[in-house]
């Protein structure tokens, strides 16, 4: 059974003069790491968007595990609980620590404070940050950053990673190091990474490629 | 890593504005701090002398409210009061604000009928009481012998007349401490108005209680028509100075906390109008829309007691000073409480959670992908 269900997904913008996305169907197994590719304007942030519960589909189904995305009465909740973003531009919080940042997830979640600076610790060990816990993002390096920005991902232990362009902002050193440790990660911890990119060195990787265009799949491969 | 701490490094962020918003804060509190000390310190002052002069009722015009009543002709109305049930001591007092120095702020002069039991609280200190009430005598408060620099064996004017200080004394009443004492009979005489008293003091027996008390206001009023006799309390409470006090103490409170509130609701706005973009990332992150309220609410409400807090210092170091100007020194006594510092917490509270209410249901209802597309 697909960890990932999605048939006829529509979005439209601007009372329908903007068709983001047209009709996608979608099965992604438990597992898998699909890249989406594709030109810009071919809805794979969109369609990522919605995977994510940050948007909301104008038509069709889309179902994570049992969950239909319809049925959903708290999309927050239901990231924290499912779901990891990873963006291109990290998107961390300037002021806080390293450690802090992979900590924010969790603020609000109750539960205990202590064990989730536990695993927040444990995660950035395992991506090389044992020395950066207590730094800024100001003073990190582009390919350190994203690598809290991954422990930040997988703090709530989520079931899906999606990644917009998570290379997009590293130098070819930098990528290959994070997209090394990401898939890794990802492997280890049975996740399903879905990431979206340009760059064909990173959807090489992945177990599936799909093709977008106008808001439409035009393809898959198995890489 | 909790809610607090996030708000806090929120606000430490900017610390410009942070500390901008709060001394903004601050300074609404300070004054209400200050203004409602003053006026609830002015009306305790007072009765603080009446009560401590050990007299249960106070006859006065009808009509008056000024801070001492008008003056009137005591003779006729002491007989009457002398007849009722339960009186012990009819006392007559008159007080006029006068300057007693070239160079000196003016001070309350009191004429106190001699030998009765309205000098019995004070403490005298230094010197002696006058002897009789044909003696051209004053005894000065210990706060008054300060601001006019006076000392047992000097001179004060007053209207004119040359008084030995024969006496400095101490009160527990601020007024009182500020103030120059004479006997009734040399007061009347100084102010030119022979035979009359601002106020009649009553002293009943041991055995009067509360219904008695009051049987003997109703006799007042039935016998002796545009009188009234009422409890120091009543006195002070009607009286037209506390009356504005305290509505100027209410009107402060009023514009400062409209104040505070929009301060804090732009200074909110403001800031989640300049972090759409990461509360767009907490969304993603998972964040609920009631976190997100929590956290501008946590962060209005740290603004506002942080505001508070340094208003109420504020407003004590302000109190202090309009104690110590000269013209003030001996008439004002600011009264505090822990209760009332608890109260301008409690609003300062308030000010946070209604100046924060709009920004955090703003922030709450941002969509997360229109969010993260903010620059």
């Amino acid at each position: 059974m697909p960890i990932l269900s999605i048939n006829n997904l529509v979005l439209h913008f601007d009372d329908g003069k903007t068709r983001a996305i047209e009709g996608v169907d979608l099965e992604i197994e438990a597992g898998e790491f699909v890249a989406i590719v594709g030109p810009s304007g071919s809805g794979k942030s969109s369609l990522l968007n919605i995977i994510g519960t940050l948007e909301h589909p104008s038509d069709g189904e889309i179902a994570l595990g049992n969950q239909h995305y319809s049925a959903i009465k708290d999309a927050s909740l239901f990231r924290r609980e499912n779901i990891g973003f990873i963006f291109q531009s990290f998107n961390l919080i300037p002021t806080l620590s390293t450690l802090d940042n992979v900590i924010v997830p969790t603020v609000g979640c109750g539960g205990d404070a202590g064990e989730y600076t536990a695993r927040a610790e444990s995660l950035l060990i395992q991506l090389g940050l044992r020395d950066r816990l207590g730094q800024f993002p100001g003073k990190l390096s582009g390919g350190e950053r994203q690598r809290v920005a991954i422990a930040r991902a997988l703090i709530n232990r989520p079931r899906v990673i999606l990644a917009d362009e998570p290379t997009g902002s590293l130098d070819s050193v930098n990528a290959t190091q994070v997209l090394d440790i990401l898939t890794d990660l990802v492997k280890q911890q049975s996740l399903t990474l879905i990431m979206v990119t340009h760059d064909a060195t990173v959807s090489a990787r992945a177990d599936r490629i799909i093709y977008m265009r106008d808001g439409k799949i035009e393809g898959g491969a198995t890489a | 890593m909790n809610l607090m701490r996030f708000a806090l490094n929120s606000l430490l962020r900017r610390p410009a504005r942070t500390i901008l918003t709060v001394s903004a804060i601050a300074l609404g509190i300070a004054a209400i701090v200050a203004l409602t000390s003053i006026a609830w310190g002015f009306e305790a002052s007072w009765q603080k002398a009446n009560d401590a002069r050990g007299t249960d009722l106070i006859v006065t015009r009808t009509s008056s409210e000024n801070t001492m009543p008008s003056p009137f002709r005591a003779e006729k109305v002491q007989v009457v009061l002398r007849t009722l049930p339960h009186v012990q001591e009819v006392v007559g007092l008159l007080s006029e604000l006068l300057s007693v120095s070239a160079d000196g702020p003016p001070v309350f002069v009191f004429g106190w009928l001699y030998d009765s039991y309205l000098w019995d609280h004070l403490k005298l200190s230094q010197g002696r009481w006058p002897t009789d009430d044909k003696e051209s005598v004053v005894v000065i408060g210990a706060l008054a012998a300060e601001m006019l620099n006076k000392k047992i064996g000097d001179h004060v004017e007053i209207e004119g007349k040359s008084f030995l200080v024969s006496g400095i004394f101490e009160s527990n009443a601020v007024v009182e401490n500020g103030a120059v004492i004479m006997t009734l009979a040399q007061a009347q005489l100084v102010t030119d108005k022979p035979g009359k008293v601002n106020v009649l003091n009553i002293k009943v027996d041991g055995s009067t209680n509360e219904a008695d008390l009051r049987h003997i206001k109703q006799q007042v009023k039935q016998t002796l028509p545009g009188y009234i006799a009422i409890t120091s309390g009543e006195l002070v409470s009607k009286n037209a100075v506390v009356i504005i006090s305290k509505a100027m103490s209410s009107a402060t409170i009023l514009i400062a906390s409209l104040v505070g509130a929009l301060v804090v609701f732009n200074t909110m706005l403001m800031s989640i109008n300049e972090r759409t973009r990461e509360i767009g990332i907490l969304l993603a992150l998972g964040w609920q829309r009631i976190t997100i309220m929590k956290l501008i609410f946590s962060e209005a409400v740290m603004l506002t007691v942080l505001g508070g807090m340094m208003g109420i210092f504020g407003g004590v170091a302000i109190a202090w000073g309009l104690e110590h100007v000269e013209l003030m020194r001996g008439k004002i006594d600011a009264l505090f409480s822990v209760p009332f510092f608890f109260a301008v917490l409690g609003l300062s509270v308030f000010l946070g959670i209604c100046g924060g209410i709009y920004p955090a249901y703003k922030a709450s209802r941002l969509l997360p992908s229109a969010a993260l597309r903010h620059e």
